[in-house]
């Protein structure tokens, strides 16, 4: 539907959105139904014109994601112990780490994934959420762009807390070495899943609602 | 286009709880949550103390521990340097529960491993890492924030009690940190690590024995080393001694209690440790405990010798040491301008034999009374071989009155008496004279004449003969054995036997005939029939009964049957019965009587026709013969005997001197042993011969 969206918007000169037209859709089933019509007949879905409620909801899921955020960063994401000794990581520590011994490389991998990702969704959400009610630098569409952005990126964030996983369950020997998964990663997890509940929960309708206030 | 927002104004307006969405719960209940998690470890934090330690190798903040036994109370969160850099600053975050208890008393180590003689300790350490141990008592008396760390591990470790005292090394006694303190092989205490003491001129260490064989420490025990071992020869043979592989390693410490009666000790005594056994013991004699009483000996001899240190000894004991000593020049006092030796002592009144407790007056006015009967003071000889001195406290006879001298000032002095130094610097002359003496050179001399001449003999031509000289010996006893007399000897022995053989059969047969004759039979019907006879003639004879009497002894005898006998008892017994008969009374006996003595007669005539005595007499002498026969022969036995004995002495003692394992003595060794059994063989057969020479004869 976004993509039918996209190609209608990049052939007509200006969008018209189905609010303008007196419709409203069911986000279920897509039918489109007259506006003021309750629930829809198909589905039995309830029809809204916009969510009323979409703003809430993003900002509640995005403070939670926030908070769960800080501890990921604060509290250590691997605990290695070797023979003679045990470590524990946070993910920029351990960033640091390996910068300093040289594997700049996949510390760059590591910032990237870890704290550029979540932080650059975190201020992506909210800048769509707020831009909603205000006028913004982008045109509805490259918000638009940025919403299918971070909903793309969504899904590979839990880069991360899979390679922790990985590592923990590959490196169990016992006395000579293992490495278990910290606290963080079960916190960056979380902050994961609700950044992504934050995006999704973002009525990507609303985008469009500025450029007709815009327009008139 | 403002009407829909205020349609969705005026519809959200309805409630506050409709307008707000429910997700915002997720938000708040995390942000709860959070706050409470953080309360709660916040209020569950404990204290944080610091401990200073001289350095803080292996300790790392965020991962070394407190432990206090073994279990984890508290984490090291910071690591950093006193003001100036002079120690490390630890700061460790404490368990709440536990903060109370780290009061004063508290004491901290760092554990790291450790390895000595005695064991390995710390070995956890090696994979985790150093950690804090702490140690304090059970009662909470107040965190106290601040605390200084110790370099080593107490001795006394948790849950441990113990008495806790100093040792002094004197002499070459060593200390050793962890060194083993051993009562009857028990390890029952430890030292701990040994620092310098006083002006360095001792090692000092702290050292625990452990409870319940704290109790075993008194005033009196005294502590030795038994580090090493001992080894000693003496008429006892040679002896090695060591405690324990441990003590052999790292030294040990055992003790005793010298003395019966000590007092309890506290924490803190100081004791010394002596080199050894002997030294301990000794010691009871040189502790500088009690009062003292101070006297001093003026000598007429100036003799070198006694030293400051020499003991006083009295009746054989130390009672005391002499403390110094030095020339005096009085003329007013000794009438001469010599100069004398002034010999201050100090002496221990307890070892004079007085009760405990003795002050240095009464031991004074004890002395004072014992001069009176005549103690004196003179010099002895301590040692022949340093000519070392010591003064010793005589009792005189017949001494010249003498008193101890008070003066105003200084030590009363005790009278002495010529010193005994002469006879023994005499004696020893004598004895070294007489070791001088000694014909030592001669007897080396003679030694060596001697085993010259045995080696030269050893090499003679004579000794190296010595197989010859065996195998004509050998061939001597086979001489012997082959020679006619020895091989005839079996053959002279069958003959003898034979013969004896033949005199048996005669003898045996002589028997037989008598038992055929039934002359006993019929004797004994003749007793039996006179018996009857004489019952009946009753009582009017008195001789009748003795008869009776003879003739039953004689049944007796004839039962028992040497022959000869029985035939002079059968006359006697005739005799007696003819004169019985022949006698008045006789006349009147019965006829039967009569008949039955007739017809005794007549078995002895009979016995006496049939040549039976003669034949039995000639037979015996037969048989006397045939005995001397042999005896003879078995004389000339025991002088063989000697002669090959002494054939195989001097062969045993040719091949003792020859000695060595080489063949021919090995044949001419079991030659003289199968020599030695022939000859025993026919000294036994010798002896069996003196002794019995009948049973040869008799076949038993
Ligand atoms: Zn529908």
């Amino acid at each position: 539907m976004q993509l039918v969206d996209m190609e209608f918007a990049r052939s007509a000169e200006h969008v018209i959105t189905a609010r303008d037209a007196g419709l409203v859709a069911c986000r279920r089933c897509a039918r489109v139904w007259p506006m003021g019509t309750a629930i829809c007949a198909r589905c039995g879905s309830q029809l809204h014109s916009r969510d009323p409620k979409s703003l809430q909801r993003v900002w509640a899921l995005w403070v939670a994601g926030l908070m769960f955020y800080i501890p990921a960063n604060l509290y250590p994401m691997l605990q290695t112990r070797t023979l003679f000794d045990s470590s524990e990581s946070t993910i920029i520590g351990g960033a640091i780490e390996l910068a300093q011994s040289g594997s700049i490389g996949i510390a760059i991998v590591i910032l990237v994934a870890s704290v550029l990702i979540p932080v650059g969704k975190f201020m992506a959400i909210a800048f769509l959420a707020l831009s909603v009610r205000r006028r913004g630098l982008l045109t509805p569409r490259q918000r638009h762009a940025l919403y299918e952005i971070v909903e793309y990126v969504g899904r590979w964030s839990m880069v991360d807390v899979f390679v922790v996983a990985i590592l923990s369950s590959l490196v169990q020997l016992s006395v000579v070495a293992s490495i278990n998964p910290g606290p963080a990663s079960l916190t960056f997890a979380i902050s994961v899943v609700f950044t992504m509940m934050s995006a999704q929960s973002l009525d990507s309708r609303l985008i469009w609602d500025e450029i007709t206030d815009l327009k008139e | 286009m403002t009407t829909p927002p205020d349609i969705q104004i005026t519809t959200a307006r309805r409630s506050i709880l409709q307008r707000l969405s429910i997700v915002w719960l997720i938000p708040v209940t995390t942000l709860l949550i959070a706050l409470g998690v953080a309360w709660q470890s916040y209020s569950d934090r404990g204290p944080l103390i610091e401990i200073t330690f001289e350095s803080a190798s292996g300790i790392k903040a965020g991962e070394t521990v407190l432990r206090y036994r073994d279990v984890n109370v508290g984490i090291v969160e910071a690591v950093g340097f006193s003001p100036f850099l002079q120690e490390v600053h630890v700061s460790v975050r404490l368990d709440k529960t536990i903060a109370p208890f780290v009061d004063d008393d508290a004491e901290f180590w760092v554990v790291r491993p450790v390895v000595t003689a005695q064991g390995v300790s710390g070995l956890d350490t090696v994979l985790s890492g150093v950690f804090i141990e702490g140690l304090w008592n059970k009662t909470p008396s107040g965190l106290v924030a601040s605390h200084v760390g110790l370099a080593d591990a107490p001795l006394l470790r948790v849950g441990e009690t113990g008495l806790q005292v100093v040792m002094r090394a004197q002499g070459s006694a060593v200390l050793g940190e962890g060194t083993p303190i051993l009562f009857k092989g028990i390890k029952v205490g430890q030292l701990g690590k040994p620092r310098l003491g006083g002006n360095g001129s001792e090692a000092v260490a702290d050292a625990i024995i452990y409870a319940p064989h704290d109790k075993l420490i008194s005033s009196s025990t005294r502590f030795w080393d038994i580090s090493g071992f001992s080894f000693k020869i003496g008429s006892g043979g040679a002896e090695l001694d060591f405690s324990s592989l441990a003590s052999l390693i790292s030294g040990g410490i055992t003790f005793e209690n010298i003395l019966s009666g000590g007092e309890q000790v506290t924490n803190g005594t100081q004791f010394a440790i002596y080199p050894d056994e002997a030294a301990a013991r000794a010691s009871i004699f040189s502790d500088s405990s009690g009062p003292t009483l101070e006297l001093a000996v003026v000598f007429d001899e100036n003799v070198s010798g006694l030293s400051a240190g020499s003991n006083v000894e009295y009746a054989g004991v130390q009672i005391g040491e002499v403390t110094s000593l030095r020339g005096i020049y009085d003329e007013v006092q000794f009438g001469d301008s010599r100069v004398r030796l002034l010999v201050a002592m100090e002496i221990r009144p307890e070892r004079l034999g007085l009760a405990e407790g003795t002050t240095p007056d009464s031991a004074l006015a004890f002395i004072t009374d014992r001069v009176a009967e005549g103690l004196r003071a003179r010099l002895a000889t301590a040692s022949i071989l340093t000519g070392g001195l010591k003064v010793e406290l005589v009792q005189v006879v017949d001494a010249p009155p003498a008193m101890v001298f008070v003066p105003d000032e200084g030590m009363p002095i005790l009278p002495s008496t010529a010193n005994n130094i002469q006879d023994v610097a005499a004696t020893a002359q004598g004895v070294l004279q007489r070791i001088n003496d000694l014909p030592i050179e001669e007897l080396l001399g003679s030694a060596i004449v001697f085993l010259d001449d045995a080696s030269a003999l050893v090499a003679s031509s004579d000794v190296q003969s010595v197989p010859g000289e065996i195998a004509g010996l050998i061939a001597d006893a086979r001489g012997v054995i082959g020679s006619e007399d020895v091989q005839k000897l079996p053959a002279n022995l069958n003959a003898l036997l034979a013969e004896l053989q033949g005199t048996t059969t005669d003898l045996r047969r002589i028997l037989d005939q008598i038992e055929q004759a039934d002359t006993v039979a019929r004797l004994l019907a003749a007793i039996d029939a006179a018996s009857a006879a004489s019952k009946d003639v009753g009582d009017a004879f008195v001789g009748v009964p003795d008869l009776m009497e003879q003739l039953s002894a004689l049944t007796q005898t004839a039962s028992a049957l040497p022959l000869e006998k029985l035939v002079t008892d059968i006359t006697t017994i005739v005799n007696t019965a003819n004169d019985l008969l022949a006698s008045e009374g006789a006349m009147a006996l019965p006829e039967a009587l009569s008949s039955a003595l007739a017809e005794v007669d007549g078995v002895l005539a009979e016995l006496r026709a049939g040549g039976v005595v003669e034949n039995a007499n000639r037979t015996f002498a037969s048989t006397a013969d045939a005995a001397d026969a042999v005896a003879a022969a078995s004389e000339g036995l025991p002088a063989l005997v000697a002669r090959i004995e002494a054939l195989i002495d001097q062969a045993s003692t040719t091949l003792a001197d020859f000695s060595g394992s080489s063949e021919i003595n090995r044949d001419v060794r079991s030659a003289l042993r199968e020599i030695e059994a022939a000859a025993s063989a026919v000294a036994s057969l010798s002896r069996a011969l003196e002794r019995r020479p009948n049973s040869i004869i008799l076949g038993r």
